[in-house]
């Protein structure tokens, strides 16, 4: 599965996650799994909004760490693809090919 | 004139009082020798009070819907609850009850800032260590070491925030579904992680390193994301005002020597 960088992505909202020492927890209910992100990881996660594309939250990353726009997008992109492998992210845009009318 | 009556109190006598946790409990029963089972595992914590949670019990089985805030099933038996009340459904022997009302306190005990963990507690000069580990990690091996009427509990603790101060609970969940325990407290020194070793050795650990330790030993049994959320907030709290500590001791009574007094 590939993440598009234009793509818009949520927080699943069936999870419940806390940051804590600058980790975040995060436990999906459905299997009770327990999931962590590093200090980067939830720089992105706590700024998934349902609007911000991986290039927004990259641009963010830049100007929060000392790394080059490309390996910002490319952590993001993979982060993204890992989270929406593990149903952890969903996709905040409408799914098309829709009604037709 | 007649003598006002507690709200628990019955004259018919087909339930038993306990409390757990300082959550007052009505089970009420029909099966006679079920009752009579049920009073002697739960004889450390009977006693009547006002505002119990009250749970009904029976044998029989009970087709379950979506309509109630926490179902849960074991074995074939079955709890349900929603606020103040539960059913337990299907229950034909007090190992099948005693399982169901753990799932239930999982759940219970969450709007008192409470949760159930696999974990020994003993109590030292008034303080309370908690040994967390799952299954072998040594939580039997470390009440066994301590002194008779010391332990809390040699499986299953229950924690508790308490006028913001945490709270190590006597339990009746004892490993082999012993009927042991009484309803006592007391303030927590810390959490201790076990792993069996050639040396005692204790190392601190970070909030976040604690709830990670925390959250595979809790017990919990809903699936609704509220409960989840509102568990992982507690966890949160306790992991960041608690001790938590690594703790690698050897199988005897000297791993005290490196714990905090």
């Amino acid at each position: 599965m590939s993440v598009a960088t234009s793509g818009v992505w949520q927080k699943n909202p069936a999870l419940a996650w806390r940051e804590i020492d600058e980790e975040t927890v995060i436990i999906s209910p459905g299997d009770s799994v327990m999931h962590e992100l590093n200090d980067t990881g939830s720089f992105v996660w706590r700024n998934i909004d349902g609007r911000r594309t991986a290039e927004d939250l990259a641009a963010l990353l830049v100007e929060q760490y000392e790394v080059t726009r490309e390996t910002a997008l490319a952590d993001t992109l993979s982060l993204f693809e890992e989270l929406s492998l593990r149903k952890l992210l969903i996709s905040a845009e409408p799914p098309q090919g829709g009604a037709s009318r | 004139m007649t003598k006002a009556q507690p709200i628990c109190a019955s004259a018919v006598d087909t339930h038993v009082d306990i409390q757990i946790g300082s959550l007052p409990l009505r089970l009420s029963l029909r099966d006679s020798a079920l009752l009579e089972s049920v009073r002697g595992r739960y004889r450390g914590f009977t006693g009547s009070q006002n505002n119990c949670f009250s749970i009904t019990v029976d044998g029989e089985d009970s087709e379950t819907n979506g309509a109630h805030s926490f179902v849960c099933d074991f074995e074939g038996a079955c709890v349900t609850a929603d606020s103040g009340s539960a059913h337990f459904s299907g229950v034909r022997h007090e190992y099948a009850l005693d399982s169901l009302l753990r799932m239930l306190l999982s759940w219970a005990l969450l709007p008192q800032e409470g949760f159930l963990i696999h974990a020994a507690t003993v109590v030292r000069n008034g303080k309370a260590f908690v040994f967390v580990g799952r299954s072998g990690a040594g939580k039997s091996t470390v009440a066994s070491l301590s002194p008779q009427g010391s332990v809390l509990t040699d499986e299953i603790s229950l924690l508790k925030r308490v006028d913001g101060e945490w709270q190590a609970f006597g339990t009746p969940f004892w490993g082999e579904f012993r009927a042991e325990g009484s309803n006592t407290s007391a303030p927590l020194s810390g959490i201790f992680r076990l792993a069996q070793s050639t040396e005692n050795r204790i190392e601190t650990l970070r909030p976040a390193q604690l709830l990670k330790s925390l959250l595979p030993c809790v017990l919990f049994f809903s699936s609704e994301p509220r409960d989840h959320h509102r568990l992982l907030q507690i966890l949160a709290a306790a992991s960041e005002e608690i001790s938590g500590y690594n703790l690698q001791f050897q199988k005897n009574r000297s791993f005290w020597e490196v714990l905090p007094t």
